[in-house]
């Protein structure tokens, strides 16, 4: 019977509703799975190493690269601002806040869903379509084990890791731009440095971090795992793996910020 | 299955509970295969199952005789590979039971079933080898999973097996690398590496030309004379090898049981739909 006209929208809206329960209950289970299964047996400690170097080493490129140009660009646009004050010592301290705090988690979070989470579902999702998931459980391997586990664990050890390195290798660009460029000397730099930023902020980054890295191999995994409808599939997985953990990324990094801001205070 | 025993899907709990009582009484008469008279091996009693407003299967009672060769005929979309996956516990059914020897699937937790799975081989419609593996490692890889075996006795075994399906030039190929019929051999092999007691083919034939389809039916025919204890199904809509290979023939339409018999009952059927699906003619009760 068709649904009456002035009922429609209560209905899609309804439908709608179904459809986000229903993602966000897969995405749960997911989540659920990976983490219970962290010291199941067979504990596939080989496929974490492998991810690791997949996520972690191949990603060092363009965490250096981006690091490097962050630190620096942020540097020349702050010098600007409080050279007009003669403020131009607190460049050393901002830049160091900023990144610690929000550039180095963010940025290495962004980058990664795009480089490995975009490739883990694209993998995952083939293997979803070319029924090799299915073959997993025809011989009796739990796919969630064998699959989904060792990226999880993967991307939510490498990501304080590369935001580390973020970190540093972000500080030198700016050293380095503020020093040989712009001509502050080496202790108006450091000094405001030293002062502004505390192992408090690098951990509250290195904190997120460990949640970005965990949203992003969940997010990468029941998109792949989740994956139906052929090539066209895989390539709607991979597009939205990208944009979902990103989103993700964004939205949870105001409320971890949050979170630690307010318990600082409190 | 029989409207006697059919709930709806708002049945209450007390309905649901005489539909079982109902189906497992009907279990207990088709403990032998009419057709071969061999004890069953796998038995689906009323089985239903829906994707979305889909109905596939639409209580499904078919008996698999241990030891023989059944081949599951019918139209595509009819429930031939969904009857399949759902022995191995990749589906569940919405209604209706299943069991395998004496062991009812659908009673079971995911680690139960993960269990029953090692009872089976399986080998799919386009192999589902492991694409970032070689041959070598495919075939390897349950023998690594489940068992013990040292390096070199899985080397040993692996070799056998490719020597056994005539692929032992391409063990360290990727999968991207074979043709059709070697992707299918190398599939056949994976599902023998840890000797099932049950083989299940989806539609091995499909897409090979006639006569690397004459090889695959004659390596499953040489599969199953090598392992007489071993129960075989096999999808297929290769009438002609279906004839040649089978010890038992079910047809399904629209997701029931339509007929079943021997080679000879379908060479020799006047049923309209037997003859319609034997003969691949537009004209019949089948419409496209």
């Amino acid at each position: 019977m068709a649904t009456p006209l002035l009922l429609r929208p209560i209905e899609a809206a309804g439908r709608a509703l179904l459809l986000f329960l229903e993602e966000l209950g897969r995405v749960s289970r997911i989540a659920f799975l990976g983490t219970t299964n962290l010291f199941r047996r067979p504990l596939r400690v080989g496929l974490v190493v492998q991810q690791i170097e997949f996520i972690g080493i191949q990603s060092l490129p363009i965490i250096l690269l981006s690091s490097t140009f962050t630190g620096a660009v942020f540097t020349y646009e702050s010098y600007e601002a409080f050279h007009l004050f003669g403020a131009q010592g607190y460049v050393g301290g901002t830049v160091g806040v900023a990144l610690t705090r929000e550039l180095a988690p963010t940025l290495t979070g962004l980058l990664v869903a795009g480089r490995a989470g975009s490739a883990m579902a694209a993998e995952i999702g083939s293997m979803r379509v070319s029924e090799q998931i299915d073959a997993l459980e025809a011989m009796a391997v739990d796919p969630v084990n064998y699959l989904v586990k060792p990226r999880v664990v993967a991307s939510t050890l490498v990501m304080p890791m590369l935001t580390a390195i973020f970190d540093f290798v972000g500080m030198s660009g700016s050293y380095l731009v503020a020093v040989r460029v712009l001509n502050l000397s080496p202790p108006e730099f450091t000094i405001r440095l030293q002062d502004w930023v505390d192992w408090d902020d690098v951990w509250a980054g290195l904190f997120k971090s460990l949640v970005f890295g965990f949203i992003v191999g969940v997010v990468a995994c029941y998109k792949g795992f989740y994956t139906g409808g052929g090539a066209a599939g895989v390539g709607r997985a991979t597009t939205s793996s990208v944009v979902v953990s990103s989103v993700a990324i964004l939205v949870m990094n105001f409320f971890i910020a949050y979170f630690i801001t307010s318990s600082i205070a409190g | 299955m029989d409207s006697s025993t059919a709930t709806t899907p708002r049945a209450s709990p007390a309905e649901r509970r005489r539909e079982h009582d109902a189906l497992g009484e009907r279990a207990a008469t088709m403990q032998v295969d009419p057709v071969t008279g061999a004890p069953a091996g796998i038995r689906y009693v009323g089985v239903h199952k829906a994707f979305g407003d889909h109905q596939v299967l639409r209580g499904l009672d078919l008996v698999i005789p241990r030891g023989k060769i059944t081949v599951v005929i019918g139209r595509s979309g009819t429930g031939k590979s969904v009857t399949l996956k759902h022995v191995m516990g990749l589906l569940r059914p919405d209604r209706g039971r299943i069991w395998v020897g004496d062991d009812e699937l659908t009673a079971m937790k995911d680690v139960q079933l993960r269990a029953v799975r090692n009872r089976f081989g399986m080998v799919f419609q386009n192999a589902a080898l492991f694409d970032s593996m070689t041959v070598f490692e495919n075939i390897a890889f349950p023998l690594y999973e489940h068992t013990r075996l040292r390096r070199r006795e899985v080397e040993e075994k692996v070799r056998a097996l490719l020597a056994t399906v005539g692929v032992h030039q391409a063990e360290g190929k990727l999968p991207s690398e074979l043709s059709g019929g070697m992707r299918k051999r190398v599939g056949l092999a994976r599902a023998l590496a840890r000797e099932p007691e049950f083989l299940l083919y989806d539609e091995p034939t499909t897409g090979l030309d006639p006569i690397l389809t004459a090889a695959i039916d004659k390596l499953i025919l040489d599969t199953q004379g090598e392992r007489p204890t071993m129960t075989s199904v096999v999808i297929s809509h290769d009438m002609h090898a279906v004839l040649a290979i089978a010890d038992k023939v079910a047809m399904l339409v629209d997701g029931v049981l339509a007929h079943e018999g021997d080679p000879d009952y379908f060479r020799t059927s006047t049923d309209p739909l037997v003859r319609q699906f034997l003969a691949g003619s537009l004209d019949g009760p089948m419409k496209v």
